[in-house]
């Protein structure tokens, strides 16, 4: 081959590797902005005067006096929109049963529409479920539901080759003519009045816990069963982990033995995590009856399972990584060599062990397969330190799951998901960084 | 005299170890290395347990059904009555995505790896190694909601032309580099300078049209496609992938670092390119290391749940035609998931044991690759020390 040829063959072999770094480096970015951007919107957004009212209503928060005269002044111009309904409302009840007919449905989503924006209307009945009671507390999705109701959204199926195509239609036209019609310009040019906009800083998002299934309110409770279930498996995985690791590294003998429990330690590792919750509900729940359902400790116990070989594993490089100087220098002193273990090894390799803790408790915050059959439910309050042996607990890591993809108004909830994902994903992600601050503080030391 | 070996024999009194003293010692030495070995084997009693278990739940559905129903049907319809048992499109599911996610990370993983122990230098690793942890650090439902709420859409909006910018970006420089490579390798033979030269000059155009030519037919193919559902079997390889991806990387490079200088040094004595001496002397000396991390990431992908669960579809049916990666896929980790919650209600049914018999399967799948990949990371390292 020509000497050239070769030259271009090895500049492009580097610029491959270096490629494949970056889109890892890039999907990192990908999966990590878009979590991060829209995440911080669960806190930080432009509320509604709706937001406000729901915080008085149902946290007993904010300025009363204040939030008087907010929805004093928002009622203001509302009341010019029940005025037009009422009149409409009563042109309906004259006109012909034909008309009548035609108008009544388009009416009906109208109404709807205005309900959702706003919030019940005078003369409506107290609804039961808590999102009804308000209308739209976030600003980007009170322009939706304007938009939802100057247009009405169809869908063009004329071509069967592809996909239909949504087109929408100016809902004002269908009422021309009516008293209905001024309804629609008034509401575009005055829907900053009806809903006041503002900045708002919501850091009750973190510490409130949900009102009516995550409509309202924020996510403490997944957060304090997240933190729960992580700390009980590391209560359980850490003392066992470091005790197996002194065992590896200053006891066992190689022999047949010695390889098996090393090979079941990277079987343990290699299982898949919902096998590990499938081991948990049979063992734990259905054999040795923990608890009577899912609870907390059923949950802990599997975690700490899966996370064993990990701890292990990180806890035997740090103690093998103490130099050999320490050990010799303690045994030459006359000092046992479980003396030498508890006062000079073990510390020396402390930092190193917690290293691993830290990212084995970061790695059982994020799993969800193993809690789904033992300890998370997707709906409940906060529980107490008493309840954990006996009651399930809402978890950050199925709770996304079940709120993206099971529960019934998964679309509307995009904000708090994100919400949710933002702080799993730095909850961990924090974990981990510490973990790297520190191994590389450790190897800065050993250095010298 | 007598004063000072009385003296002597006192404080030698303090070192010596009287017999029982001794004895006591050495139980309670071997009870402690006793309990020490007790907790250690608690790892293995753990295995064994899981392994027991699973097996225990999963042997009654072969009672109950037989093995030629759930290895050969496709009739997946578990809450009918009678049920229909069949999970050979739920199993063919879990390999395509396995097999999609390896097809991407196995590539990018060890050219990653390559990049990393030989080519970059230690300033740029030290930043390029928390990239790769990180993104083994990110929960699994976090990458499934990016799938389900970010990709997904994307794909079933603009599916076929971000196929089309794929095709382009990746294809069109190995192209490239695939049209140099065989002009050069055609011409060798001619030893005139000049001659050899324009031959070379016009297989570069030929060829490079031919390709270009591909280029620009397959991208307008792809360019057409309409993705019906964006929750399919290409969305999760490609998320797969990228959870497998730090696997592979980690466990790759520390195989190729095990291979020695020496042997690297040799290569470049003889005039060898980088690029000749790891394709050629590294990387097969590093390749059972590497083999056996390639087994690990795929296990990682073969076992992941969330992801597949919220993003493949969740459709049990072996697509049409069976590569076709744009349709919904269902597999065994998603099946489990979804289906324990129903089928828990009634213990003792098939329906809830043919979930411990895919378990059972997935961990029989994974404790055979593991023992294999551990077998290959001993000999590799038996060999390479023997050397």
């Amino acid at each position: 081959m020509n000497i050239g040829t070769r030259k271009i063959l090895d500049r492009s072999f580097t610029a491959v590797g270096i490629g494949s770094i970056i889109v890892m480096a890039l999907a990192l970015m990908v999966v990590v902005v878009p979590i991060v951007s829209n995440g911080i919107g669960a806190v930080f957004f432009t509320g509604t005067v709706e937001h406000r009212k729901m915080l008085r209503n149902e946290f007993q928060r904010g300025d009363t006096q204040h939030l008087a005269s907010e929805v004093a002044s928002s009622e203001r111009y509302r009341a010019r929109v029940y005025e037009i309904l009422g009149t409409f409302e009563k042109e309906l009840e004259g006109m012909e049963p034909a008309l009548k007919r035609q108008y009544t449905s388009k009416y009906a989503q109208t109404r709807t529409a205005i309900q959702a924006l706003l919030g019940p209307l005078p003369g409506d009945t107290t609804p039961m479920l808590t999102r009804f009671k308000y209308g739209q507390t976030r600003w980007e999705k009170a322009e939706e539901k304007l938009h939802d109701l100057l247009y009405e959204s169809k869908w063009d199926n004329s071509n069967s080759e592809i996909m239909g195509k949504e087109y929408f239609v100016s809902r004002s036209n269908a009422f021309k003519g009516t008293s209905l019609a001024p309804l629609f310009p008034y509401m575009k040019s005055n829907i900053e009045k009806m809903l006041l906009p503002e900045f708002t800083v919501y850091w009750g998002f973190i510490t409130d816990s949900s009102v009516d299934s995550h409509f309202f309110g924020g996510i403490w409770p997944e957060i304090q069963g997240t933190f729960f279930l992580a700390m009980g498996a590391m209560l359980f995985a850490f003392p066992l982990g470091v005790i197996a690791a002194v065992y590896f590294t200053e006891y066992a003998r190689p022999g047949f033995l010695n390889s098996m429990l090393r090979s079941a330690n990277s079987t343990l590792a290699g299982v898949p995590s919902i096998v590990f919750g499938m081991f948990g509900l049979a063992f734990f729940i259905n054999t040795l009856k923990v608890s009577e359902s899912k609870s907390v400790l059923a949950g802990s116990l599997t975690l700490a399972i899966m996370i064993l070989p990990t701890i292990i594993r990180a806890a035997e490089e740090a103690i093998l990584a103490v130099p050999k100087t320490y050990r010799e220098a303690s045994l030459s002193l006359g000092s046992t060599k479980w003396n030498t273990i508890a006062t000079v090894i073990l510390p020396a390799a402390l930092p190193g062990i917690l290293t691993g803790g830290v990212i084995s408790l970061g790695r059982a915050a994020g799993e969800t397969a193993p809690i789904i059959f033992t300890a998370a439910v997707s709906v409940g309050s906060a529980i107490g330190l008493a309840d954990v042996f006996s009651s399930p607990t809402p978890a950050l890591s199925w709770n996304i799951y079940n709120l993206a993809s099971e529960h019934e108004a998964a679309a509307q909830l995009r904000h708090v998901q994100y919400g949710m994902v933002f702080a799993l994903v730095t909850i961990v992600l924090l974990l981990n960084l510490s973990a790297i601050v520190l191994r590389a503080r450790i190897s800065k030391k050993m250095k010298g | 005299m007598a004063e000072k070996s009385a003296v002597e024999r006192s404080r030698s009194t303090v070192f010596v170890v009287s017999a029982r003293k001794r004895m006591l010692n050495k139980i309670a030495k071997t009870a402690g290395e006793g309990l020490l070995f007790a907790l250690a084997s608690f790892v293995a009693v753990i295995v064994i347990f899981i392994f027991f278990f699973v097996a225990r739940d999963a042997v009654p559905f072969f009672q109950l059904r037989g093995f030629t129903e759930f290895f050969t049907s496709s009739n997946w319809y578990p809450a009918d009555e009678p049920g229909q048992f069949g999970a050979l499109a739920i199993i063919y599911g879990s390999l395509m995505v396995t097999l999609g996610s390896a097809l991407i990370a196995v590539p990018m993983g060890v050219a990653a790896a390559i990049c990393l122990s030989d080519i970059l230098p230690f300033s740029v690793r030290q930043y390029a190694k928390p990239v790769i942890e990180m993104l083994a650090a990110i929960p699994s439902v976090a990458f499934g909601f990016f799938a389900l709420v970010v990709l997904a859409p994307l794909m079933q909006n603009s599916g076929g032309t971000m196929l089309m910018w794929a095709w382009w970006l990746l294809v069109s420089p190995f192209l490239l580099l695939a049209v140099i490579v065989a002009s050069d390798l055609l011409t060798t033979s001619i030893q005139d300078e000049k001659r050899r030269h324009n031959r070379y000059m016009l297989f570069v155009t030929f060829f490079g049209f031919i390709s270009l030519a591909l280029l620009f037919t397959v991208g307008t193919l792809l360019n057409g496609i309409q993705i019906i559902t964006g929750t399919n079997a290409l969305n999760v390889s490609i998320i797969l992938s990228f959870m497998a991806l730090p696997t592979i990387v980690s466990v790759s490079e520390d195989a190729l670092q095990a291979v020695g200088r020496d042997i690297r040094e040799g290569s470049y004595a003889l005039g060898a390119t980088r690029a000749e001496t790891i394709i050629k002397t590294i990387l097969p000396a590093g390749s059972s290391g590497i083999l056996a991390a390639v087994i690990l990431g795929i296990m990682r992908a073969l076992g992941e749940t969330m992801v597949v669960w919220m993003a493949s579809g969740n459709s049990s049916h072996i697509p049409d035609p069976w590569f076709n990666y744009l349709e919904a896929i269902r597999t065994l980790t998603a099946t489990i998931a979804g289906d324990m919650g129903e089928a828990d209600q009634v213990t003792g049914s098939a329906r809830f044991h043919v979930l411990f018999a895919m378990g059972f399967l997935l961990l029989l799948i994974s404790f055979i690759s593991n023992f294999v990949s551990e077998r290959i990371v001993i000999r590799q390292r038996r060999i390479l020390s023997g050397q």
